[in-house]
This record gives C-alpha cells, structure tokens and sequence, in this order.
C-alpha cells in the first residue's frame, strides 16, 4: 500500500510535465487532463486515509533512497493529503471555465500542478530534506501562479511581496533543520522525534535548548508562511492573482504554517515559551486582521485580511496547547474561505444588480406598510446573551469530555467560544426585527447545534490525531502558565469583553454623533487602519534605502 | 609557505577585495566560450591551492572573511543589470562558501563538486546573458522587458537558471548550501541564510527586469525549439549531477 502513496505527490508532478509538453497539441483541452489526474490524486488520498483507519496499523514510514526522499503515512498526512487533494480539484475544475479567456492557460493549469504536487510533498514529507524541498517550491509556485498575467506589474510587486515573505520562511526551517541534524545526527522523522523524546535537554549553538530553538524557529518560519504579524503584508494583496489562486492560496497553502507547527509537535511539547510566544502573536494577529478587515471596502482585500485573523486563532489554538484542533480550524476555514472566493464573482454580480443596503425602518414603516421593529429589555438580553452561550459551552463540554476543564488551553478555548457566542447574539440583538424573540431562539438553538457538533467532532479528530491521550495532555501542559495570572488574565479580559459591549450598545442606544469632541481620535485610528498600520510603507521605505545602499556601494566599487 | 599559497588562493576562490580581479576578468571578454572556461576553471585552480594550502592558520579569519565577501557580492547583485556583471557577482558571492566547506575538511572530490555544484549558476546565466545579447543587442534587466510574452521559451530558460542561480530546489547549490551548513556555526550558518535570502531578491528583480512587466524593446526571434530542447536537457543534466553527488546531502 504505502508505495501506492508515492503517487499521491508525484502524479500532480507528472501532470504537470503532460500539461506543458501536450498543451500545444490539445489546446484547452489539456485542462481535462490535468483534472483527470487530480481526480485521480483525490481517490488516491481517500484510499489512503481510510486504509489507514481500517488498517489501524500505526505511522507508517517509507524512503526512495538511504539518504533523503521519504514519505510518512501518519493520520496528520493522511487526513491532509485528502484536503489539500480535494480543494485542489474544485480549483481545478473551476478554473477550466473561469480561466479559458486568459493568455497561458496551459500554462496556468501546469503552475496549478505543480504548487498540488509540492503541498502534498509538504504535508507528507518523513525527512528533513524532503520537507525543506517542498516548503521552499510552494513559494517559487506561489509566486509564479500569483504573477500568472505577466505584464501588469502591480500583479508582480505583489507576487514578489509573497514571495520575498516566504523565502523569509523558508531560511529559519532550514536553520532548525541543521540544529537537529548537528545534534542528532539523523533525517528521517520517527528516529529524529525518538531520539528528541530521549534526550529532549539537548544543548546546541550558545548553550541553548535545542528543542526551544528549534520550535522558536519553526514558529518564525510559520509566521511567515501564515501571515502572522508583522509578516502579513503580502496575504491581503495577493489578490492581484487569478481568483482560482485566491482560493488555492486561502485554503490551502496559507495553512502551511499550522502544519509545520503540528509536525513538530514533539519538539513544541518541550518549548512552553515557544508555545506563550504562539499564542501572544496569534491573539495580536486575529486582533490586527479583523480590525483591518472591517476597514476595507474590496470584497477580495476583507476577505484576505480575514484569513489572516483566521491564521491567528490558529496559531492562537497551537500556542494554547491544542494542536489537534488548530488542524480542525485550517480545514474547517480552507472550505469556507475557498467557496467565499470562488464565489466572489457572484457577489460582485449581484450586488451590481442590488446594492443591498437596508431601507430604513421609516420608509418600510409609511412606504412598504411593514410594523416597526421592536425591541426586547435590555437588562433581560444581557442576561441572556451573556450567560446563555457560556451554559450551552460548558454543558456540552462536560457531557463529551469532562476531563477537558482541567487544562488551561481549555478554558482559553471556552473563553473564545464564549465570546464568539456573545457577539453573535449581541449581533443579533442590533437587528431590526418584527419578532426580536423568535429570532433569539433560533440563533441559540443554533448556536447549540453548531457547539455539539464541533465539540463532538473536534473531540474526535483530537483522538484521531493525537491518539496518546498523555502526549495531549503534555502539549496543555507545555502551554500553561501560572494558575494565578492565567485567572486574572482571563478575569480582566471579560471585563474588558463586557465593558466593549456596553459600550457599542450605549453608542447605538444614544446614537451619539461622530463630531462629540472624540472626532479627532477616531478618524486619526480610521486612518491608521485604513492605511494598514503603515506597516507596509515601512517596508517599502527600508526596502528602497537598501536598493540605494546597494547602488553606492556599486559605484563606490566600479562595479566589479 | 602555507599562508602565501593561501593568499593566492584568495584570488581564485574570490575573497574581497581579491575578487575585484576575478570580475575585473570576467568583464574584459565578450566571448561566451572564454567567459565560460573562465567560470569553470578559475575556482578550481582555488580549490587546488586550498588542497595544498594549511587552513589551520586562521580559520576564524578565513570564515568570517568568507562570510562577509558573500554578503556584500550578494547585496552588491540587487542593483547590477549588466547580466553579465550579475554573472560575475553572483560567483563572487558563490565560491566564498568554499572556504567555508573546505574548513569543514572534506575529501578533495568533494570540494571539487561543491564548487563545481556553485558554478553551474553562474554559467547558465552566462548563456542566458548571450541569448540576450544575441537578440536585444544588450543583457540589460529593466531595458527590454515582459520578454515572457513575445518570446517564451527564452523566458521560460531565463526563469529556470534564475531559479538555479537562487539556489532553490532541486538545483545543485540548494544541496551544496545544506551541505555547508550542515557544519556550520551559527553566525555562518546566519550569514549563509542571509547570502541566500539576498540571492532570491536579487533573481526576482531579475525576472522582474527581464521576463515580467509590460514588453517594451525590439522585436526579437525566440529561441528554436531546437535549443530550447538543447538547455533543457543541459539543465536536466546539471539537476541529475547534482542529485547523484548529493543523495544524502547534510
């Protein structure tokens, strides 16, 4: 079975040479055979994990040759394989017809093999080398599929942003690399992650820690690849590519960080800083992403930075401890991101046939004859909206896994699961409707469905991934930190929850103007925001007085 | 006796100020035939020196030297756009990792193919530099550029060897960079990573100057599908070479 696999990275390869040696014979209709193969890829990866469940046979590991070029069947990589395989051929599909008008369309279709070959190589790779192979070509593939249109050269400042970030990735990999081969003298995964069991206080370069460096490291190289602050710059105006590459990128390759981190995770499970580290530049990433999110006015752009809030609770859930589920996210997020973009262009469409915007409610009222909405007692909404999303969270977490409470990355979850759920029917609450009542009962019904089963679920994938309940426990364990600040944290963080609420809800109640004496502030924040952080200009002004460093230096030296 | 032959040597495996020789030569030919013996045989004639040379003297010195003249050909490549010159710098920032191999007391064979693994880099865009030349009168990024849409298989080679020359997968320099800092200290390994970040911004202005970006310039002929096929198998070549020497690199 496991030499089957080796067709799971290398038929995306092969079609990718078919496309570009037959795509002057076939014309357009190489596309069907790229499809095929994919098809093919995806059946494959299917197989593979469910003989892997069936089997029940344990990691399984194979190499081509004694030194580098090796696969590990794992239920990361199995369950991986499938989704990047099968987001990859609804890519693929629909860019048969979406791409037919433009140049290079066989070209296009090769560049989309080769980037499936390469995250599938990722994703799967049982040594150093072989991972370091495929991490550093989804970049190069990366960026020729974001500067697909050649000429326009927006499109290749952007790809070249992408690309410069991800190269910016791929070196501190190679880094942790060389400090676990220099230490343990081997390549392949299984034997490097038992030795690192054996001796996890390994000393390397100034007497550090080598799993500490490592994951330090690895984090860096995620950071980048997923679009962790301050490395984000490039995800938002990657939109310049083909929409298909939008998709591709959102939900897969964007992801790459998150799996890197899940790969290593024998080596995070010794680095608690590492871990900290985590989840203080996720929580500031999500923060960061969704505040710009809400400043933009392109569909395409607000969903970028949306993935990149998204890549943030990600990497927010690793550094909490819970690997398994920032996995369940990157797929769960990869589905929806994906069909959000490839449906863009209908959103376009149809919001030039209707702009959408509410009437307002006098209008409806005199006009369309339609009753005010009413509103329900505030104090009684609070109650509801605060306490009612934490009851259904901890009930359902009691009844699947009570031992869950015992971990701070637990509570941390629930804090978040819990906020979700508030601004949900705090959400809910500002909508002007007919039956305020009615429609609260639907949502937290809804909620409670949606808890069940992602709690279910995530429980299960959690075992599946991670089947050694005690090396579960030892990730939470690595991510906790001192009981007292964790619960002052936690206390001063829903205060500052509640205290944001109300006072969103008083500035809609009073509806205050914009002009009150704060004006000033809030446009200068506006700003800020709609500027990016002017973190993007900062780069550009580093960059250009490098260039010009380098040009001095030139004609300081004649050139030679 | 050991320190001259390794000062000598300084000149042949270019180490700055030394390597200003090296470029100074490399610019003087048109031919690509000389350049091309030139690119070839010149660091060998290091590697030879080195063999014979005692590296025990100083190897602080040599590596920190080492370090330094890669960093600066590699910063000094961001604004080149003779391609020619580029050529020239990107060897001039390649072949100081010798020194840094060679500290690291390997076979002679080996320091022989690692070297020849750095050079493989900078002769194929001595090719591409010709092909250029050859068509557009001048190897200049940024004088004609969005080649990839009048002549793309000449673009498709320029893409390629820039991918070589930046050291990526599956090219030759990606296995002899692992192979150098598979012994490396960290502040080497720190300055090689950096080296091989400024070798990528510099391949991306490249093809940004030559392949990408609206077409402007003459009307050119692409290369024959003949040559094409020619480069491709040279450059199949030069991976399979690569591989064979590097089965197990690190």
């Amino acid at each position: 079975m496991i030499e089957l696999q080796w067709l799971i990275p290398l038929l995306p390869f092969v079609a990718a040479l078919l496309v570009h040696l037959l795509s002057g014979r076939l014309g357009q209709r190489v596309a069907r055979l790229s499809v095929g193969l994919n098809l093919v890829v995806l059946i494959l990866a299917a197989y593979q994990l469910f003989h892997y469940i069936a089997a029940d046979s344990g990691p399984q590991w194979v190499a081509l040759t004694g030194g580098w070029g090796s696969l590990q069947i794992d239920p990361l990589s199995a369950i991986m394989a499938l989704v990047v395989s099968g987001i990859s051929l609804v890519v693929h599909i629909y860019s048969v017809r979406y791409m037919v008008e433009e140049p290079g369309y066989g070209r296009f279709f090769m560049l989309l093999d080769l980037m499936t070959g390469s995250i599938l190589l990722m994703v799967m790779a049982g040594d150093l080398i072989t991972l370091l192979v495929a991490w550093h070509l989804i970049g190069v593939m990366l960026y020729f599929l974001l500067g697909h249109n050649t000429e326009p050269p927006r499109t290749q400042r952007y790809a070249f942003w992408t690309f410069i970030a991800y190269r910016l990735g791929d070196l501190p990999l190679v880094l942790a690399a060389v400090i676990l081969f220099q230490t343990y003298g081997v390549l392949d995964f299984p034997t490097l992650f038992e030795r690192i069991a054996a001796t996890p206080d390994a000393r390397t370069f100034l007497d550090l820690p080598v799993t500490g460096a490592v994951a330090f490291l690895v984090a860096l190289a995620a950071f980048a690849k997923s679009a962790q602050f301050p490395l984000h710059t490039w995800l938002p105006y990657t939109m310049e590519g083909p929409t298909p590459v939008s998709a591709l990128m959102h939900a897969g390759v964007v992801n790459a960080g998150g799996i890197i981190i899940n790969r290593f995770a024998p080596v995070f499970v010794h680095s608690g800083e590492v871990l900290h580290l985590l989840f203080v530049v996720g929580l500031l990433t999500a923060l960061i992403g969704s505040v710009l999110m809400l400043t933009q006015n392109d569909i395409k752009k607000a969903l970028g930075y949306s993935t990149m809030g998204q890549m943030g609770f990600m990497v927010m859930e690793a550094g909490a401890g819970a690997f398994a589920l920032a996995i369940f996210h990157l797929i769960a997020h990869g589905l929806f991101k994906g069909t959000l973009f490839l449906n863009a262009g209908n959103v376009i469409n149809a919001a030039r046939r209707h702009d959408g915007v509410p009437n307002d409610p006098l209008y409806d009222f005199l006009v369309e004859r339609k009753s005010a909405p009413a509103s329900l007692p505030w104090l009684m909404i609070a109650a509801i909206t605060l306490i009612v999303p934490l009851a259904i969270l901890v009930i359902v977490h009691a009844w699947v896994a009570p031992g869950f409470f015992q971990q701070q990355g637990a509570i941390v979850l629930l804090f978040f699961g819990w906020v979700a759920g508030v601004q949900v029917l705090f959400s809910a609450y500002r909508l002007d409707t007919e039956n305020p009542l009615r429609m609260m009962a639907l949502i937290i019904l809804s909620f409670a469905v949606i808890v069940v089963g992602y709690v279910m679920v995530g429980h299960t994938f959690e075992a599946f991934l991670y089947p050694d309940a005690a090396f579960r426990a030892a990730l939470y364990s690595a991510a906790g930190i001192h009981e007292l600040t964790f619960n002052m944290l936690v206390v001063l963080l829903a205060v500052l929850m509640v205290l944001g609420w109300l006072g969103a809800y008083f500035t809609r109640v009073r509806r205050q103007p914009v002009d009150d004496g704060r004006g000033g502030v809030w446009l200068s924040m506006y700003s800020l925001f709609s500027r990016e952080l002017y973190v993007a200009d900062i780069y550009e002004r580093g960059t250009a007085r490098l260039l010009d460093l380098s040009k001095r230096l030139n004609v300081w030296l004649r050139w030679s | 006796m050991s320190i001259l032959v390794l000062l000598l040597a300084v000149f042949f495996l270019p180490l700055f100020p030394a390597s200003v020789v090296f470029n100074r030569l490399a610019a003087a030919s048109d031919h690509l035939a000389a350049r091309v013996a030139l690119f070839v045989i010149w660091p060998q004639i290091g590697v030879v020196l080195i063999l014979w040379g005692d590296l025990a003297v100083g190897p602080g010195v040599i590596a920190a030297w080492a370090v330094l003249s890669a960093i600066l050909y590699a910063f000094r490549m961001l604004t080149v756009r003779e391609v020619g010159r580029w050529s020239a710098m990107l060897a001039s920032s390649a072949w100081p990792l010798a020194w840094l191999y060679a500290l690291q007391a390997p076979t002679a064979p080996s320091l022989v193919a690692f070297t020849l693994a750095l050079t493989a880099a900078p002769v194929l865009i001595l090719v591409v530099r010709a092909a250029l030349a050859s068509r557009l009168e001048a190897a200049y990024t940024g004088l004609h550029g969005g080649l990839a849409r009048d002549l793309p298989r000449l673009s498709g080679l320029i893409v390629v060897t820039t991918l070589a020359a930046m050291a990526l997968p599956l090219f030759p320099g990606f296995f002899a960079l692992l192979a150098v800092l598979s012994g490396a200290t960290l502040w080497v390994a720190i300055g090689i990573l950096l080296t091989w970040l400024l070798w990528s911004w510099a391949g991306a202005r490249l093809l940004e100057g030559t392949v990408f970006g609206p077409r402007s310039g003459p009307v050119a002929p692409d290369l024959s599908a003949f040559a094409a096929w020619w480069a491709a198998l040279l450059i199949g070549l030069i991976v399979a070479a690569g591989l064979v020497w590097t089965g197990g690199a690190l």
